[in-house]
Formats: C-alpha cells, sequence, structure tokens
C-alpha cells in the first residue's frame, strides 16, 4: 500500500523526524536577538547517560551531553 | 569519659570499695553514673539524651527536605500539565490501544534516580512486569528499557535479560523536550519494535500518582491495523498534502507521537516523585516528632527514678546514721 516515493532529504541521510525537528527548532532559537537567545538556548541542554545492555550485563555506559566532563 | 567508664565498672564489681570521686570532676547535668553512698547505682540518661538530639536532627532535615521537593514541585506541575496538551492529538487521531498483540514489545519503565520517595519505584515495576506477563508467550519478545536508577536496581535482580537498555541523569538537567527527544531518538535507533509501552506515574494531586501505560505503535504496526479499519482505519478519509506518501506520513507521526508522550510521561514522573517526596517526608517528620515526645517521657521518668533514688539513699543513710547515735 505503501509506494515508495522520494523520501525526504533528512530520512535519505538516517535521520529520525525527532532529529529533522530539533535542528529545525535549533535553528528557529538562534534567530532570537540576546538576551532570549540565551534563554532559549538554555531549554536546549541534553545531558544524560545511556547503557546498552547485551546478555544481562551492562556495557560501558554513553554519556550524550552538552557538558561532558560536569 | 574513661574515668567514668572505670567508675561504673568499679561500681558494679565491687562495690564497697569504689573510689569516691573528685568533686570538681562530677558534674550532675552531664553524669553517666551518680555514685550515691556504697557506689550504689542510678540509671543513666546520657543514653536517651543521645537518642533525642539525633531523632531532633532527623527530624530537621526531613522537614527540610519537604520543602524543597514542595518547591520543586510547583515548579514542574505547570509544566507537567501543560504538556498534556502534546499527545491529545494524537490520541484523537489515532487512537489508544493498550490492548493490541504485537509480536514484539518494548516497556520503558520510568523512574527516579534518587530515592527517598515512597512506593513510586515499586508500583512502576509492579506494572512493568505484569506487563511482561501480559506480552510474552511463542513468537512473542518483550525488551525492556529503564529510565532511571531505582527501577534499574530492582529490575537487575530477576529480569536482566530482557534489559536492552538503561537511561540514567536524566533529571541533571531540568528537564527540557531537547533532552527527552534524544533520549527518544536514542530509543527508536537502538531498539527494535511493534509497541512501546510507556510506564510511568500520572500526576493527579499531590497525594495520588497513578501507573499509567500509554501504548505508542510503530508505523508498520499503524499501517496493518487501518486495514482492519476502526479508529484506524479512517486515516484513509484524511487527504495528504505534499506529495507524502501515507506511509511517510505515518512514520513521522509515529516518531514524533513517541517523543511528546515520552515528555509527557517523564514531566508527570517527576512530578510524582516530588508529590511522594513531599508525603514520605512529611510523614517521616511526624513520626520523628512522635518519636521524640516518647523519648522525652521516657527521659523525664529516667531524670525523676534516679534522682528519688538518691533522695531515698540519702534519707535512709541519714536516718541510719540518727538510729545509729
Amino acid at each position: 500500500m505503501a509506494s515508495t516515493a522520494a523520501v525526504p532529504f533528512w530520512r535519505a541521510a538516517g535521520m529520525t523526524y525527532i532529529t529533522y525537528s530539533n535542528i529545525c527548532a535549533n535553528l528557529v532559537r538562534n534567530c532570537l536577538k540576546e538576551p532570549f537567545k540565551a534563554e532559549a538556548l538554555n531549554r536546549e541542554k541534553v545531558h544524560f547517560s545511556l547503557s546498552k545492555w547485551a546478555g544481562g550485563k551492562p556495557e560501558k555506559p554513553i554519556l550524550r551531553s552538552d557538558t561532558p566532563g560536569v | 569519659m574513661a574515668m567514668t567508664v572505670f567508675r561504673r565498672e568499679g561500681s558494679r564489681f565491687l562495690p564497697s570499695i569504689a573510689a569516691r570521686p573528685i568533686a570538681a570532676i562530677r558534674s550532675p547535668l552531664s553524669s553517666d553514673q551518680e555514685d550515691g553512698p556504697l557506689g550504689v547505682r542510678s540509671i543513666s540518661t546520657q543514653v536517651v539524651r543521645n537518642r533525642m538530639k539525633s531523632v531532633k536532627n532527623i527530624q530537621k532535615i526531613t522537614k527540610a527536605m519537604k520543602m524543597v521537593a514542595a518547591s520543586k514541585l510547583r515548579a514542574v506541575q505547570g509544566r507537567a500539565e501543560n504538556s498534556r496538551g502534546l499527545w491529545h492529538p494524537f490520541t484523537a487521531l489515532l487512537g489508544d490501544n493498550p490492548s493490541i498483540d504485537v509480536k514484539k514489545s518494548v516497556v520503558v519503565t520510568l523512574s527516579s534516580d534518587k530515592g527517598l520517595c515512597g512506593g513510586i519505584n515499586s508500583t512502576v515495576v509492579k506494572v512493568s512486569r505484569a506487563l511482561y506477563k501480559l506480552n510474552a508467550g511463542p513468537e512473542k519478545d518483550v525488551k525492556f528499557v529503564i529510565v532511571g536508577e531505582k527501577a534499574k536496581a530492582i529490575m537487575f535482580r530477576d529480569s536482566k535479560n530482557d534489559i536492552s537498555l538503561t537511561v540514567t541523569e536524566l533529571n541533571k538537567n531540568p528537564l527540557n523536550y531537547a533532552q527527552v527527544s534524544v533520549l527518544a531518538d536514542d530509543i527508536l535507533k537502538n531498539v527494535e519494535f511493534d509497541a512501546l509501552r510507556i510506564v510511568y506515574n500520572k500526576f493527579h494531586s499531590v497525594v495520588a500518582f497513578l501507573p499509567t501505560v500509554a501504548t505508542v505503535l510503530s508505523p508498520e504496526i499503524i499501517e496493518k491495523e487501518s486495514e482492519v479499519g476502526g479508529k484506524l482505519g479512517e486515516l484513509d478519509s484524511y487527504e495528504i498534502e505534499g506529495g507524502e506518501t501515507k506511509g511517510e506520513i505515518l512514520q513521522n507521526l509515529a516518531e514524533f507521537q513517541f517523543s511528546c508522550v515520552m515528555f509527557n510521561a517523564v514531566l508527570e514522573n517527576a512530578c510524582s516523585e516530588m508529590g511522594a517526596r513531599m508525603s514520605a517526608m512529611d510523614s517521616s517528620s511526624r513520626n520523628a516528632g512522635e518519636m521524640l515526645d516518647r523519648l522525652t517521657l521516657t527521659y523525664n521518668r529516667t531524670r525523676q527514678a534516679s534522682i528519688t533514688t538518691e533522695l531515698i539513699e540519702i534519707i535512709s543513710g541519714a536516718s541510719a546514721l540518727e538510729a545509729a547515735k
């Protein structure tokens, strides 16, 4: 039923819709002037630690953070 | 201090030859053992006093923790209630299918990193385990994605072979959509699923949190279901603009739905955590207060008993001396 029309460029590049919309949101936030820009970019901070498990054992955790080492 | 111990030991074993302590060393307020004539002991109040001090400190600490949790709750509550509007359109469009039967389910368990928050983490784990039992079977696969340290510790004990991802330190920075969407993205990329069931504590009020399951289907399943009919079958009646196919739109929608539902779930869980911590710390301060009352009574009783004993000894000693004259 779903014909394979041309996929949008971002999906062909391996991004999901979420990543695409985040990048667009970042571009919009960068259009603001100071001081609102700093406040808005503050709302974009990412920090968490992810670890995949294989066979009941956790592998080394990957830290996804804008401020690594903090 | 050592001398007090020595005195105590000495007076227990050799009551007749206990040394009389120098008056300057003895202070009636902090005495562990009062030596009456012939070294008769009285009851010590030091132990009770130490306990009272520590219980009072605990009460102060738990009261402070309650205040902190209350202020954090006020901050997050507004955001959580506003974020509920994010997934309403999705449910209106795609319907909610909690009882859908799929081959691969992934249970996303949301919990807190810190403890002292009452029973919310254990309820979430109980619901996750129940979902596992419901959905496991021949040809069916259930995997766990665990967010938060507390659930990780509990689930590690018996379900560790089914865990595929764990995420911690999510609450280090104030929660925002960018963070949750990156997390959702990671989950999408790393885990194969037909249906995602997100288990979290929905915040109803400061004292009421219900464990809830939100179901997000993968786009392939949505297509399959839409052929069957029902709410999803009406998707065909929508016109699609912009040259994308229905399958693509469904894929975009499914990803965005997951991200929105995760955002709302994470916020609600944070609210519930603060609320649960508030009530836990509140009951803890109240218990500490009651304990303090009981200890005060014991302390006063002990103190009065020791004073009475000393008086009795003095008076009986004095009357013995008079009778001997």
